[in-house]
């Protein structure tokens, strides 16, 4: 079996968010709900500081805490270690989005249109993306990237990875030792987030400059 | 540079209203059977704590409901109780509130007998308080399993809020007591005695719990937040003066000789101040919730509003 998993390159990411918009297209999540985000960060002080983007998403856990601490069963692991949500059994209580280290869990009541100002209903594109979000995932809910799951069974990247123009994104398998991300993650000396929390994440990043 | 840690905002007043109801609830339980042993002019204090528990914890059910984001599947909490904290909570709670429906139903008219029964009754009072002591502990142990928060993920929380629970516990019954009249007078006076003393022990706890802050970045955040940030007004008038240090001091006064007739009063007047400081301690809690910030080799960032 596979163990799906990412490998984010920290020189190569200028920051550009559209890991964070080819989600959202790919996707159709509503205002709020980041399943890829760039995040800024910064060290040192003038005149020797340093800014950096670090690009987040779901770490995919091989010991996830949000597994551990869901009380419905909803949180399940799939067979290639991607962690899924079942709407239909959530019952929304928030506890997976307190216990999650990287902020992957999130949740929202409503459908916020990104056009406020527009008069009437919404436009066709956001209405489809409404229908889309509601179908495959709701209001209320835990919800979570899945590494693009159905783009993978179609043989496609995740959108994320697809649409990095600085090619700081891979996606492969970390149990084959010849995969693309295996390979960087030795050569380059990969490291995970914040690996005290014991979760083992799929996600590993290469150092920064 | 340590980045500008935000609080968590997904658990507001709705959580914060059921761990305070849920511990409330389990404190006038545990009061009312431990009444039920000293017997004598305490057996109606015993009905007043045992009648507060299950009504309340009730009640409490009904806000953790309000907050479900998908209500209808409120039935699958306790599905996966060998890890998770709120399936093994909705256990306890359950079982709780069914020992104390039983209880309660003691003095109503079919099972008007088993009341009399000293035995039937004592041994549901204790079955009871020890899923009570459940209650009142599991909403600390329930915080403190979300282990990236290092502000709830201490030994001291689930003390604290035992502390609490039972301090919150008495004075819901020493306000109902004084509320509905009668001859109270001598058990009151024994309870707010008792409550001096748990008072006391919160306050020591309390000072340890924010002292056991000083470890990790984002509860060192959490304590700056609680004690001199936006949630400092809410801690010091809210729990640090109403909640401990008013009711130490109309307690103090309503057990001394001084104040006589007004006893009564100052009971009902700490016991307003006490209970509602219990609330905003469960409040000042949750909005102290601080996630780790992630570290990207020399780079430290906080999660985006979580």
């Amino acid at each position: 079996m596979p163990r799906y998993g990412f490998v984010i390159d920290l020189k190569r990411c200028y920051g550009c968010y559209t890991c964070q918009v080819a989600c959202k297209a790919a996707n159709h999540t509503p205002q709020g709900i980041d399943w890829a985000r760039c995040v800024p960060a910064e060290t040192g002080s003038f005149p020797t500081a340093l800014r950096q983007m670090v690009p987040l998403i779901c770490q995919q856990c091989a010991d996830p805490e949000c597994l551990k601490v869901c009380p419905t069963g909803a949180t399940t692991q799939d067979e290639n270690g991607i962690v899924q949500v079942d709407k239909d059994l959530c019952m929304g209580c928030k506890y997976c989005i307190m216990a999650c280290p990287y902020g992957a869990r999130q949740t929202v009541d409503e459908w916020k249109t990104y056009f406020p100002d527009a008069d009437g209903d919404l436009d066709p594109y956001e209405a489809y993306a409404k229908a889309e979000w509601e179908e495959k995932n709701g209001y209320g809910i835990a919800t979570k990237c899945d590494y693009c799951t159905d783009r993978v069974k179609e043989g496609r990247q995740p959108a994320c990875v697809e649409a990095c123009p600085a090619k700081a994104r891979y996606f492969g398998d970390l149990e084959d030792p010849e995969s693309e991300v295996s390979i960087l993650i030795r050569r380059e000396r990969g490291f995970q987030l914040n690996p005290e929390f014991g979760t083992d994440p799929s996600c590993y990043y290469l150092p920064p400059r | 540079m340590l980045p500008n840690l935000k609080a968590q905002s997904k658990w507001g007043w709705l959580i914060a209203a059921y761990l305070f109801l849920a511990g409330l609830g389990g404190g006038a339980y545990v009061t009312g059977v431990v009444a039920d042993f000293v017997g004598g002019e305490s057996a109606a204090i015993s009905k007043i704590g045992v009648c507060l528990g299950f009504p309340c914890v009730l009640v409490g059910c009904v806000f953790l409901l309000a907050d479900l984001g998908s209500p209808a599947n409120f039935w699958r909490a306790a599905m996966r109780p060998n890890t998770s904290w709120i399936a093994r909570g909705t256990i306890i709670i359950t079982i709780f509130m069914i020992l104390g429906a039983i209880h309660i139903a003691f003095w109503l008219w079919p099972f008007k007998g088993l009341a009399e029964a000293a035995g039937t009754r004592h041994f549901i009072g204790v079955l009871g308080a020890i899923f009570a002591f459940g209650t009142m502990i599991y909403t600390g142990i329930l915080l403190g399993a979300s282990r990236p928060i290092a502000f709830w993920s201490t030994a001291m929380l689930p003390l604290l809020f035992l502390v609490s629970a039972l301090s919150t516990g008495i004075m819901a019954v020493v306000l109902i007591a004084s509320l509905v009249g009668g001859t109270y007078a001598e058990p009151i006076h024994s309870l707010a005695k008792m409550d001096i003393l748990l008072i006391i022990l919160e306050m020591f706890v309390l000072g340890f719990y924010l002292q056991g802050t000083h470890r990790v970045p984002e509860s060192r955040a959490s304590a700056e937040l609680v004690l001199t940030g936006a949630v400092a007004p809410l801690f010091w008038w809210g729990v640090a003066v109403l909640g401990l240090i008013a009711p130490l001091l109309l307690d103090l006064f309503g057990v001394s000789a001084a104040a006589g007739a007004g006893a009564r009063s100052f009971a009902v007047l700490a016991s307003i101040c006490g209970i509602t400081g219990g609330l905003f301690l469960r409040q000042v809690v949750l909005s102290g919730g601080i996630h780790a910030p992630l570290r990207a080799g020399r780079f430290e960032v906080a999660l985006p509003i979580v």
